[in-house]
């Protein structure tokens, strides 16, 4: 779905959104400054949420954030107060443990993580073994505890390793890891492996659309009744976009309404609003 | 005779590198290699472009085909007659750790007694160039300091050319090197290897705080590389108006120990960029910036310079974007293999094994 001229994307209003509503089976929303930021929940989303489960709506996250898996994510969910079930949860930890499986990575080979827990976690869970030697595939995600050491590990497997993969989890620049401020993203440790390896990775968090693959066999609904609600525009929405899903931009996270009108721009949501919570005000009259 | 026509870089063949501007924030092509080689079908080609590109408005395809093969070196008097200069990389050229690459001493000797000036420009900004007058000094070479220019060096003179205010700080993330040289050229600094002791907790209502009068980040090799300096030098980037988002160099991989190849500059570098999408100013090779620096200083043509150096992306690009003879030793990272593989497209003029050619390959055609 091309974006034609600047001022493509429509803000949500009461006259849009019962159309919007009605084309659509599933929201998938991002969770990092739509849902919550940090571990402050955003205003209005609960009931959001809740009204959108019984106008009969399907609900999914998809997150990039790998420092958890999707058991850890639902955890979280559960202690904000909303009901989400691991199944409905797609986050990028869990992406890079299924692109593997996907591929048939050997099991007797190990896999080199720069990243928390919720990748060790998945990888595990999917019968991968985390470190060690000899090693065929390094995953890189966000990774708080960054330091000289991981980087040349990794660097040395994936130069030296024959055939060794390089695998991100994504490549987002910065995320809101607390309420108050924007933190650096995977983004910055995929780049500092780059810089050194001059590869490439294999990215299979958004915007790649691998996650979309798992969500189908989930749901089998056509993506082009599926709305990807999102603050990213170069992760959420152009991950709605590659996949064929409707798209709707929030300003509660880090983009801005000057910065998704700014000229460089030439990502466009279908529509924007200022937070999820404006799904409920509109439609809930 | 080919011309370094190759430049598409065309910024920077104009002048010697001036601030004009915020947006063309860009001394020096800092990679001719493509970052886009092996593309991912998962992910959108259009971004990846873009968020390599945002700023530079370098074309990853500079055509090379124009520039012939490289010539093994045979007649070392004439390449030794028809410039005034020899600029040297270290690493890989004069010594390999520390020590010696054979017949350097006498080498170099045999240059200087014929009139030559010598000069070594290194990338590596761990140590100042006190600090690399000491290392000559230990290795038996005699090599004065102002002969060194260091990527730590260059970082300072860049300020100082741009005149950067004495008022405003600079936040390093990188060794001393960078430090001892910012001291010297008399700016106030916050960062460098201290940093590397601070950790962060990631918890509701922390708010990391940073100073608001730096102006300028200036990146390089780190060994105690945290995501405390990533946040600090992302946070001034970001939010300090005009702040410079400067690196040393963008080298892939550095030889801290003579058995094996470490993670380099580039990677600290990557991770800066990774986070605020903005690519830096490189003032070290194969940015041209020193050499506009040395022939400025030392008033000479760029045409009567030679660069001998160990790396093509590094060293004999640096010698082409700044219009000099290029001598490839093989002495360093780079092999003949390497050379002559159908992907490089980096030519030097020649290339010889070692420095010392110099003198062997004289004695062979008195």
């Amino acid at each position: 779905m091309e974006a034609s001229a600047a001022s493509s994307s429509r803000p949500l209003s009461a006259q849009n959104v019962e159309a919007l509503f009605d084309s659509v089976e599933a929201f998938l929303f991002d969770c990092d400054g739509v849902i919550w930021k940090g571990d402050k929940l955003i205003e209005g989303v609960p009931q959001t949420l809740e009204m959108l489960r019984s106008r009969g709506k399907k609900l999914v996250f998809v997150t990039n954030n790998s420092t958890k898996s999707r058991k850890s994510y639902a955890k979280k969910f559960q202690m904000l107060g909303v009901t989400v079930s691991e199944e409905e949860i797609f986050c990028s930890s869990f992406a890079a443990a299924m692109y593997l499986k996907s591929i048939d990575f050997p099991q007797e080979k190990k896999v080199y993580v720069i990243g928390e827990e919720g990748i060790l976690e998945e990888l595990e869970l999917a019968g991968f073994t985390g470190l060690g030697g000899p090693v065929g595939a390094v995953v890189v995600g966000l990774d708080q505890y960054i330091n000289y050491y991981k980087l040349q590990y990794a660097i040395l497997c994936i130069r030296e390793n024959p055939g060794c993969l390089f695998i991100a989890t994504n490549r987002d620049a910065v995320g809101h890891m607390t309420d108050l401020q924007e933190w650096p993203g995977a983004g910055c440790m995929v780049a500092a492996v780059c810089g050194s390896t001059q590869k490439e990775p294999v990215v299979v968090g958004k915007p790649s659309t691998f996650l979309m693959d798992f969500l189908l066999k989930r749901f089998q609904i056509d993506t082009s009744k599926m709305c990807m609600v999102g603050d990213r525009l170069d992760t959420d929405i152009l991950f709605g976009q590659n996949a064929g899903c409707k798209t709707l931009l929030v300003l509660s996270g880090v983009t801005t309404l000057s910065g998704l009108h700014d000229p460089s721009n030439n990502i466009h949501p279908d529509y924007y609003t200022n937070q999820v919570s404006d799904l409920l005000e509109l439609l809930g009259s | 005779m080919l011309s370094s026509g190759k430049i598409s870089h065309s910024i920077l063949s104009l002048s010697p590198p001036f601030f004009t501007n915020s947006s063309s924030r860009f001394l020096g092509q800092s990679r001719k290699i493509s970052f886009l080689g092996i593309q991912n079908p998962f992910y959108s080609a259009a971004t990846a472009r873009k968020s390599w590109n945002s700023r530079m408005s370098i074309s990853p395809a500079v055509n090379f085909s124009v520039r012939a093969s490289a010539q093994q070196l045979k007649n070392a008097d004439e390449l030794i007659d028809s410039v005034e200069t020899f600029i040297f990389d270290c690493d890989g050229v004069i010594w390999k750790g520390d020590s010696l690459i054979d017949g350097v001493p006498e080498t170099l000797d045999m240059l200087r007694s014929r009139g030559k000036r010598l000069v070594f420009v290194t990338n590596n900004s761990t140590k100042s160039r006190k600090q690399y007058g000491k290392k000559f000094e230990s290795l038996g070479l005699s090599v004065n300091e102002e002969e060194i220019f260091a990527s730590s060096f260059a970082a300072a003179a860049y300020l100082k050319s741009i005149n950067f205010p004495k008022d405003k700080k600079v936040y390093v993330i990188g060794e001393d090197g960078i430090l001892k040289e910012l001291e010297l050229a008399g700016f106030q600094y916050l960062g460098g290897p201290e940093d590397g002791e601070k950790k962060i907790e990631l918890k509701p209502g922390f708010l990391m705080e940073h100073d608001e009068s730096v102006g300028a980040v200036v990146v390089g090799f780190d060994r105690y590389f945290n995501y405390y300096k990533i946040q600090y030098g992302t946070l001034c980037i970001r939010e300090n108006p005009g702040c410079l988002f400067i690196a040393t160099n963008r080298d892939a991989v550095t030889h801290l120990t003579d058995a094996q190849e470490w993670a380099g500059g580039g990677s600290m570098v990557g991770a800066i960029f990774g986070s605020t999408k903005q690519e830096p100013l490189v003032v070290g090779k194969p940015s041209t910036f020193m050499m506009d620096y040395l022939s400025n200083k030392f008033g000479i043509l760029k045409s009567q310079i030679c660069m001998v150096g160990d790396r093509l992306d590094t060293d004999i690009l640096f010698g082409q974007n700044g219009g000099c003879k290029t001598l490839l030793v093989l002495s360093g990272v780079t092999s003949l293999s390497m050379l002559q593989s159908p992907n490089n497209s980096i030519q030097p003029d020649f290339y010889t094994n070692k420095i010392s050619d110099f003198l062997s390959l004289k004695a062979a055609t008195v």
